[in-house]
């Protein structure tokens, strides 16, 4: 029985760490990657919890068309970044985006 | 016999996940990254989900849903490296400095000159 | 037999832990995409596993999705870079 509870708190202990970085990342782009790795990582852990539907939509949902929505925002309400206090330059930017 | 074979599955399965996981985060640039995960797929998914099925049998239903994945896996985890390794390439994330071969760049060029003649 | 189960399911965690620091590293985006997919298919792994451990069926479904939705999620965020959605 020990599996459970240590699945239950790893998963707690990295979905809490990812759902930081969506808001420590300055980086648009990787704060909505790491959105999509809180759904992916929460989906787990609502079959851990025994809940399998709720894990469905969750992977549907949160792991592909809400980052895939925010995506389109991005690109669509972009305006040049250039200011290297918040980590994009625009060469930086250039170069991963 | 079977549980042996089981636990020698996992162990290496488990050894090849844990090496290409570090791997991700020793390798000094994308193209590298991308190498170490398609070996965690390749060496370290494929042979625990084989384990899956030597453990469960293949016409229960977990060895055939492993089965499955196994199948998608294979079928699908080089396609989507490609396509990212090629993203990488066109969007211009630079190489490790000390790389030593870019057949693309090298190509290009030589087609450049060709036309130039 | 549940033993070895157990363990994979957890070693899978673990190593998806792992991989989250390269997330949260990654110089560029390309670096975080190759974290992601993998960090999506040792999930499937994981819910698959699991699913042995604690002898539930219906719960093997959601790996299936996890593993075919690592591949789309890719091909998505390969598309983005190239040339953008839309």
């Amino acid at each position: 029985m020990s599996a459970f509870w240590l699945l239950d708190y790893l998963l707690l202990a990295l979905i809490l760490t990812s759902a930081l970085l969506v808001l420590l990342l300055r980086n648009l782009n990787g704060a909505v990657m790491a959105l999509s790795a809180a759904g992916t990582l929460l989906s787990v852990l609502f079959v851990v919890l025994g809940a399998p539907d709720v894990a469905h939509s969750e992977v549907v949902v949160g792991a592909i068309a809400l980052p895939v929505l925010y995506l389109v925002a991005i690109g669509k309400s972009r305006t040049v970044v250039d200011d290297p206090a918040l980590g994009e330059t625009r060469e930086q930017d250039s170069a991963a985006t | 016999m079977r549980e042996g074979i089981v636990i020698a599955l996992a162990a290496i399965g488990g050894f090849f996940s844990l090496t290409g996981a570090v791997g991700m985060l020793r390798m000094p640039d994308v193209y590298c990254r991308i190498q170490c995960s398609s070996m965690t797929i390749t060496m370290g998914a494929l042979p625990l989900l084989v384990a899956l099925v030597v453990g469960e049998g293949p016409v229960s239903s977990y060895g055939s849903r492993a089965l499955l994945v196994a199948a998608l896996l294979l079928i699908v985890n080089p396609a989507a490296s490609h396509a990212l390794a090629r993203a990488a390439y066109k969007t211009g994330v630079p190489m490790w400095p000390g790389a030593v071969a870019d057949q693309v760049r090298d190509q290009v060029a030589a087609e450049a000159q060709s036309e130039a003649q | 037999m549940t033993g070895v189960y157990e363990a994979v399911a957890i070693g899978e965690v673990v190593i998806a832990a792992l991989l989250l620091i390269r997330l949260a590293s990654g110089p560029t985006v390309s670096d975080r995409i190759v974290a992601l997919n993998t960090i999506s298919t040792q999930a499937a792994l994981a819910v698959l596993f699991f699913a042995a451990f604690a002898r539930r069926t219906i719960y093997l479904d959601v790996a299936l999705w996890l593993a075919s939705f690592s591949y789309l999620g890719a091909i998505v965020w390969s598309r983005y870079l190239e040339r953008g959605l839309l």
